[in-house]
């Protein structure tokens, strides 16, 4: 943007032949970088200095946590990390199940600063890393930007979208310590290295993506795009007849060193040669020693003898291969396309067979405005972009073409993976914004070449100084007037600073709220934060046993795992389906079925969250049929969503509701006591909307041990076995003081007593 | 200022202080003696007053008693007996002269001797010897932590608390005293159980109770070691505060002209717990009326004026339940816990603000002045108690020959010591003192610790030279590294 300014005075002149010069031209590049990577970094400050320096949502909760073991425990403890505190009582290999290439990062940040004496907290780094690699993704996406176009300016614009741009925004701001934060720069960087690679064919920069490809796959399980990605650009390149040296060298380069890097990693192990996401890559590696032997061998025999040779040899090969491929997948040594990546196709294959999937909001099919809210101006520009590529139809520039269609693809189909799509789109959009500037600021009108210098500044003068044989054979007309240059760049220029604009209010307003503090407004227009969650954590943590248990949905186990350091039955490591299904039997049976369930899984407290006193809409009682669900899917007998509905289908917890959600254990935990809060006959629950029945449910087998402040969070301790062997039920009707009903019928006729 | 007369005072102190104590070497407040030993019979108390204060939730005892030579040689040597269980407790034993406050100088030092026996002893020592026949009257005070239990122990949310207090009627004294009596102070009226023993003179049973007062005594002659066991048992409906462990940071910065103070408590609540789980209707619905309650719902801690930038955290982040406010005449930290800690709750935290160096720092050529409490915390009407605390003054980078000089009781500093922390670029590591302390009540809160110190220019100049070097060199280095023709 800065490259664009016009130049229009004498100063400006002055400065723009300074310009000219190379090593000006090297600085001011590098500022204005300097600059773009400073904007990313602020931009995605706005939680940290609203609320404080705190990691945000559920993921980073547990990447913190491993964080602070790696820092406390070193590396060597952390790969074999086994966690007995969190899947209780399974327990989990954390340091085989995990990507440690954010926990690593983060731990050598932190080392490196120790050992200059600064003392600076992990969770800092933490909460920082995210904006920090933003910077170095933009200054990516600017490397990459160039390796398309001569532009100068591309780059740099490519380099401020990807600052910005709320789709990467979305997973970067500070306190999102997730696996994105430095995946997304890495992915960048090594399509930067892979393009450098094929445009050089050198086993250096080949070695280099490779490299930066292991760091990814230890960083994100998103590195099967780029094992996809790479070998479909190869596959479109020798079908366009455009294998080369360049192709071979690079693409083996990369596909022996990463995979091999990729194996290191214990979470992904043989996975690389025995799954079906990995097999393009390991396909396209033998197609191109197939099409390099045909090359080799057709410049050694005539023609005629080559096409029998191709005829039979690459349909014999090629059959064998995929004879092969088949055979190992039905005999099990190849994993076939594991479910998430079947959810990738059939958008309703989750919800059917995996409603554990389906039940994350980010893995829902992407809603069209999101797309425009995530990328504003540059989804409309990413198709010019695109076909600005296809005019030049390089090597790279098939690979943006490759890259764009299969990330709007998978943007499409789910939401979070609007992160791929994102840096194609700034990319793509960078090139086709700079042909426009290009075009219509610094194309000059066609002139004698000795009235070149004043037309750089002068536009007026254009007409009269034009050679008069140039303008008989070619009138000029259109973009060499002043009008046409002032209003496309002036049109730009508006439609940049709304771009800007626009990314910092979705900032702002949507994705920088850490979800763990909420806030609100008190009458006076002050800030009021609602700290209920980290109220009822701080509170478990302080007051219960160093190993009591806590139940609760799988959405809050890293929070308990990281805020209140208490062991958890499920979390969101989502690895045993089996026993979240069976914590959501626990939370939708009846009191008597659940019971046994937690004292077999040794719980001592259970947690719930619940909105109805302060309408936060985001509670387990909106979740529940999700538990239900999926509780549903392995004991179908026992727990059936219908039961949860009224005869007319509607989802009600007042007093129409079904008897079946009236006696589960989660409605009860929820609205345990809560009407005592409220003068009679006017508890409301403030989410639902709806007025509560004045008699609340009775809890038998659980008390309330805890309740925030705004009630978001009810802990209850589950209650010992009854100390004289009653069942629950009748030790708390004994409490009540109801009188014991008398069992059964009455034994032989009444008899007088007389004493 | 108050400050300069102070630390022109303490000066002359402080040389003969880290004269004899050389700082690395702890000073022990510990006498070793015999193990046979036996306070000798050289004083008897002529008259002994003994008041038992439980207005705030630890027990404050006074002792003032008149005390007489009774041997023929002058002594200097007076002898306090604890039981080993009231050693553990006891803390801020101070003495002075009733009668003048001119004489200075008592010293009080635990006596090492029999680990095993059950009398234990402070000796005081007596700034001159007392001479054969003459009286002098001592103000012992001192306070014991955790002596407050609850009784019931266990009780419904909104109920009242009640304490129980053991303690002698008799005041435990090594001489037999000729006459004394114990008044016993308490925070409210409502007394329910209170041991009566015989009475003497006209009173025909003690105790006789005067509102929140009961007074036991005067009794005749009592001999050396006479115990009567007594027991209160009281209402008081307030939060037993406990601070097991407290960590005071005291950064100065010369750099900066900053002081940064930082406070790390583990805080517990030793009153009574509660008998079924917590429950938010009720606590919700009392909030309207505020009643009395034994749960810490809030504290107050008044800073030095001029105090800014103050923050409240907690292991998972910022309380942001806190106010602070600061202007010309005050500085209050206003704190809430996440949850009103109720007995047997435990909740730790961490505060901390900044303040200018002129508020603290004097200097005189290159020896440096540092004047802060020794102790600030909560002030609570019902007060806190502090059972192990440690002050580390993190000195500039340089700093040297540090003496310090407290005005708290010396009995209670269990040790100190300098050593080096590196933090900040550090390349030497800055100079740190560490005091340790024991059994501290908030009735030490602005209690002064003065740290002298020497700290020359060039010790001041010695990390922006180091950095800049530092850079120069890692320039060169790229520069001449960019150079060699590979």
């Amino acid at each position: 943007m800065a490259v664009a300014t016009d130049a229009s005075s004498a100063p400006m002149e002055l400065l723009v032949s300074v310009g000219k010069n190379q090593s000006t031209k090297t600085l001011l590049r590098v500022l204005i970088l300097c600059f773009i990577a400073a904007a990313a970094v602020a931009s995605r400050l706005f939680s940290v200095i609203r609320f404080e320096s705190i990691i945000h949502e559920f993921d980073p909760w547990f990447n913190f946590r491993a964080t602070k073991y790696l820092v406390a425990h070193g590396f060597y403890d952390f790969w074999n990390w086994f966690d007995d505190r969190t899947w209780h009582p399974l327990g989990r290999v954390t340091g085989g199940t995990l990507y440690p290439g954010l926990m690593v990062t983060s731990g050598a940040i932190y080392h490196a600063l120790r050992a200059l004496t600064v003392p600076v907290d992990i969770r800092n780094i933490c909460v920082l890393l995210a904006p920090a690699f933003s910077g170095l993704t933009a200054f990516a996406a600017y490397l990459l930007t160039n390796e398309m176009t001569t532009s100068s300016s591309a780059g740099l614009l490519a380099a401020a979208f990807m600052g910005i741009t709320p789709g990467y925004i979305s997973r970067s701001v500070a306190g999102s310590y997730d696996n994105e934060a430095i995946a997304i720069f890495l992915l960048v960087y090594t399509f930067y290295l892979w393009i450098k690679a094929l445009k050089v064919g050198s086993v250096m920069w080949g070695a280099l993506c490779a490299l930066f490809y292991g760091y990814m796959v230890a960083s994100w399980g998103g590195y099967a795009f780029i094992t996809c990605l790479i070998p479909l650009h190869a596959f479109v390149l020798v079908c366009m007849g455009r294998f080369s040296n360049r192709l071979y060298v690079a693409y083996n380069t990369w596909y022996a060193l990463g995979t091999l890097a990729s194996m290191q990693i214990p979470f992904v192990g043989f996975a690389p040669v025995s799954t079906s996401e990995h097999m393009p890559a390991l396909g396209i590696f033998g197609f191109l020693q197939l099409v390099a032997f045909l090359e080799y061998v057709r410049s050694a025999v005539p023609s005629r003898q080559f096409q029998t040779f191709l005829y039979v040899g690459l349909g014999g090969v090629f059959g064998v291969a995929l004879l092969g491929l088949v055979g190992l997948t039905t005999g099990g040594y190849i994993a076939p396309w594991s479910g998430r990546f079947y959810s990738l196709w059939d958008t309703s294959y989750a919800k059917i067979h995996i409603p554990i999937i389906a039940s994350v909001s980010e893995h829902q099919p992407t809603a069209w405005p999101a797309f425009f809210f995530d990328l504003n101006m540059l989804i409309w520009l990413f198709p010019a972009g695109v076909y600005m590529c296809f005019q030049k139809l390089e090597d790279e520039h098939v690979f943006v073409i490759v890259y764009a269609l299969f990330g709007s693809y998978f943007a499409g189909v789910m939401v979070r993976l609007m992160l791929t799509l994102t840096p194609v789109v700034c990319v793509a959009a960078a090139i086709a914004a700079s042909q426009l500037l290009d075009t219509y600021l610094v194309y000059k009108s066609p002139v004698a070449p000795e009235a070149k210098e004043e037309e750089v500044t002068d536009g007026t003068a254009k007409k009269s100084k034009q050679s008069a044989l140039r303008s008989t054979s070619q009138p000029v007309v259109g973009i060499y007037t002043l009008i046409s240059k002032g209003f496309i760049a002036g049109a730009m220029t508006l439609f940049l600073l709304i771009f800007v604009q626009h990314c910092t209010w979705v900032t702002s307003n949507a994705y920088s709220s850490p979800s763990v503090v909420l806030a609100s407004r008190m009458p006076d227009g002050s800030q009021h934060i609602i700290d209920d969650y980290r109220e009822a954590y701080q509170w478990l943590r302080q007051n219960t046993k160093e190993d009591a248990k806590i139940m609760s949905w799988w959405d809050y186990g890293y929070q308990i795992g990281g805020m209140a350091d208490r062991p958890t039955l499920v979390d969101n490591n989502t690895w045993n389906n089996t026993h979240i299904a069976t914590v959501g039997k626990a939370m939708s049976s009846r009191e008597e079925v659940s019971y046994p369930i937690m004292r077999q899984h040794e719980v001592d407290y259970v947690l719930v969250v619940f909105g109805g006193l302060l309408g936060y809409s985001g509670d387990d009682i909106n979740k529940f049929l999700w538990m239900v669900r999926i509780a549903e899917g392995i004991w179908p007998d026992e727990v059936k969503e219908r039961d949860y509905f009224t005869p007319r289908g509607e989802y009600r917890v007042d007093s129409e509701a079904s008897e079946t959600m009236k006696n589960s254990l989660m409605y009860k935990m929820s609205y345990y006591n809560y009407c005592s809060l409220f003068p009679p006959g006017q508890a409301q629950d403030r989410v639902r909307g709806v007025r509560l029945p004045d008699q609340g449910p009775v809890l038998n087998t659980l008390e309330e041990a805890y309740t925030s402040e705004n009630w978001i969070i009810r802990i209850y301790k589950v209650k010992d076995l009854d100390n004289v062997g009653r069942d629950h039920a009748l030790a708390a009707s004994f409490d009540r003081g109801n009188k014991k009903k008398k069992a059964g019928k009455k034994r032989g006729p009444r008899v007088l007593r007389a004493e | 200022m108050k400050f300069t007369a102070i630390a022109g005072a303490c000066l002359s102190l402080l040389s003969s202080v880290a004269a004899d104590a050389n700082i690395t070497a702890p000073s022990s407040s510990k006498v070793a003696l015999p193990s046979t030993f036996k306070p000798p019979q050289v004083f008897k108390n002529a008259n002994l007053v003994h008041v038992v204060s439980l207005e705030k939730n630890f027990a404050k005892e006074s002792i003032n008693v008149l005390i007489e030579n009774v041997s023929p040689e002058p002594q200097d040597e007076y002898f306090l007996p604890f039981t080993s269980e009231q050693m553990e407790k006891v803390g801020g034993i101070e003495v002075k002269d009733r009668k003048s406050a001119d004489v200075v100088g008592f010293t009080v030092e635990a006596v090492e001797f029999d680990p095993l026996s059950d009398t234990q002893y402070y000796r005081i020592r007596l700034p001159a010897p007392l001479s054969p026949k003459s009286q002098q009257t001592l103000g012992i005070s001192f306070h014991y932590l955790r002596a407050l239990s609850p009784l019931p122990a266990a009780i419904e949310q909104a109920d009242k608390q009640y304490l129980l207090y053991a303690f002698s009627a008799y005041c435990p004294s090594a001489y037999p005293t000729l006459k004394q009596k114990t008044e016993v102070k308490l925070p409210s009226a409502d007394i329910p159980d209170y041991t009566t023993i015989a009475g003497s003179g006209d009173v025909k049973e003690f105790p006789v109770k005067q509102g929140s007062k009961l007074i036991y005594g005067p009794f005749p002659e009592v001999p050396a070691g006479a115990v009567s066991a007594i027991k209160v048992r009281f209402e008081s409906t307030k939060p037993v505060t406990h601070v097991s462990h407290l960590e005071r940071d005291i950064e100065v910065s010369h750099w900066g002209g900053n002081v940064a103070f930082e406070e790390r408590y583990t805080l517990f609540n030793h009153g009574a717990n509660l008998s079924a789980q917590f429950n938010r209707v009720k606590w919700a619905q009392s909030q309207y009326f505020n009643p009395q309650t034994y749960a810490l719902k809030e504290m107050k801690i008044p800073l030095r004026v001029g105090s800014k930038d103050a923050y409240f955290t907690d292991v998972i982040g910022n309380v942001s339940t806190s106010r602070f406010r600061s202007n010309k005449r005050e500085a209050v930290l206003e704190l809430k816990p996440r949850y009103p800690v109720f007995g047997g709750w435990k909740y730790p935290f961490t505060i901390g603000w900044n303040a200018d160096t002129k508020f603290f720092l004097k200097k005189s050529a290159s020896n440096y002045l540092l004047n802060v409490p020794l102790l600030e915390g909560p002030k609570q009407a019902e007060g806190v108690e502090y059972g192990q605390v440690q002050v580390r003054v993190l000195l500039p980078e340089g700093a040297d020959n540090v003496k310090f000089y407290t005005t708290a009781p010396e009995s209670s500093i269990t040790g100190h010591s300098v050593d080096l922390e590196r933090t900040y670029l550090d390349t030497v590591g800055r100079t740190v003192l560490t005091i340790k302390a024991r059994n501290l009540v908030d009735d030490f809160r602005d209690r002064e610790l003065i740290v002298s110190y020497d700290y020359s220019t060039m010790a001041g100049l010695r990390k922006p030279l180091i950095i800049f070097s530092s850079m120069i060199s890692i320039f060169v280095g790229i520069w001449a590294i960019s150079k060699v023709d590979l």
